[in-house]
């Protein structure tokens, strides 16, 4: 119905309204938002973790979990020790400049969550140890 | 010839608008999911070794122990999770600028060791942790 009004009136084509530019904007945005997205994934298991009054906020990119029952969850699913580096280092790949962080449960071993931290610093990965989210 | 173009077959022009309902669904999709991620946390990261021998000056630190069995120790005196940061204000009283160094074993519990290394963070008290594992 529009469109046969507006063919009506070609004469004055001022009135259309030219979406390229708009076009591009969002199109920007788009690629914007597709290279920027990076998908974490979740260790996919709840830790309650140890709440802090020093915490930073930071971004992390790679999560491992380790519960209570002293499991190394990554990426939803459980994984040993000697199996950890592998793991860490395919999802290295695919995000070079990753940082890591690890959701430690209260009750799990401190020697656990040591070990991972000190293999992940030995990877030159930056490594955190998450907090009670607020 | 653009306007030759446009009077004569209108439907050589190229409808935009499916496209770019498209473009706006995947650009909104792309900003949901890209909640930049943001979590809290501490950096109990050792310091990097350094070359420099350490400060003979320095007074001597601190010990909190924590053993397996969750048992806190501050230079041998035993004590619960409370009450570290006193003794160890206590300890700093009589020299302030000794730090704090944490010693646990592997099977202490996560969340008691974030708790101490926070109370001493929050107040200042340098800190780092060490691992044993002799039942010293």
């Amino acid at each position: 119905m529009a469109r046969r009004v507006s063919r009506v009136n070609t004469g004055e084509e001022e009135i259309e309204l030219n979406m390229t530019p708009m076009l591009d904007v969002v199109f920007i945005l788009l690629i914007f938002f597709i290279v920027t997205s990076v998908f974490i994934k979740e260790p996919g298991v709840d830790t309650t973790r140890p709440d802090a009054m020093t915490e930073e906020d930071r971004n992390p990119s790679m999560l491992i979990a380790v519960t209570a029952e002293n499991e190394v969850w990554v990426n939803r699913r459980v994984y040993e020790m000697n199996e950890l580096r592998g793991v860490i280092e395919q999802l290295l790949q695919e995000n070079p400049k990753g940082r890591a962080m690890i959701q430690g449960d209260e009750g799990a071993n401190i020697g656990l969550i040591l070990d991972v931290q000190e293999l992940l610093i030995e990877m030159d990965v930056e490594v955190h140890i998450s907090t009670l989210q607020t | 010839m653009r306007r030759r173009n446009k009077h004569h077959d209108d439907q050589a022009e190229v409808n935009m608008t499916p496209m770019l309902d498209i473009v706006f669904i995947l650009l909104i999709f792309f900003i949901v999911t890209a909640t930049f991620l943001s979590e809290e946390g501490l950096d109990m990261r050792p310091p990097p070794d350094s070359d420099t021998p350490p400060d003979a000056e320095a007074p001597p630190p601190i010990v909190v122990q924590v053993d397996d069995d969750n048992n806190i120790f501050v230079n041998r005196t035993r004590t619960d999770v409370d009450r570290v940061l006193s003794a160890v204000n206590r300890f700093r009283a009589e020299e302030p600028n000794s730090a704090v160094l944490l010693e646990v074993q592997d099977e202490a519990d996560h969340g008691i060791i974030v708790q101490i290394w926070d109370e001493m963070g929050a107040n200042g008290v340098p800190v780092s942790i060490q691992r044993t594992n002799d039942d010293s």
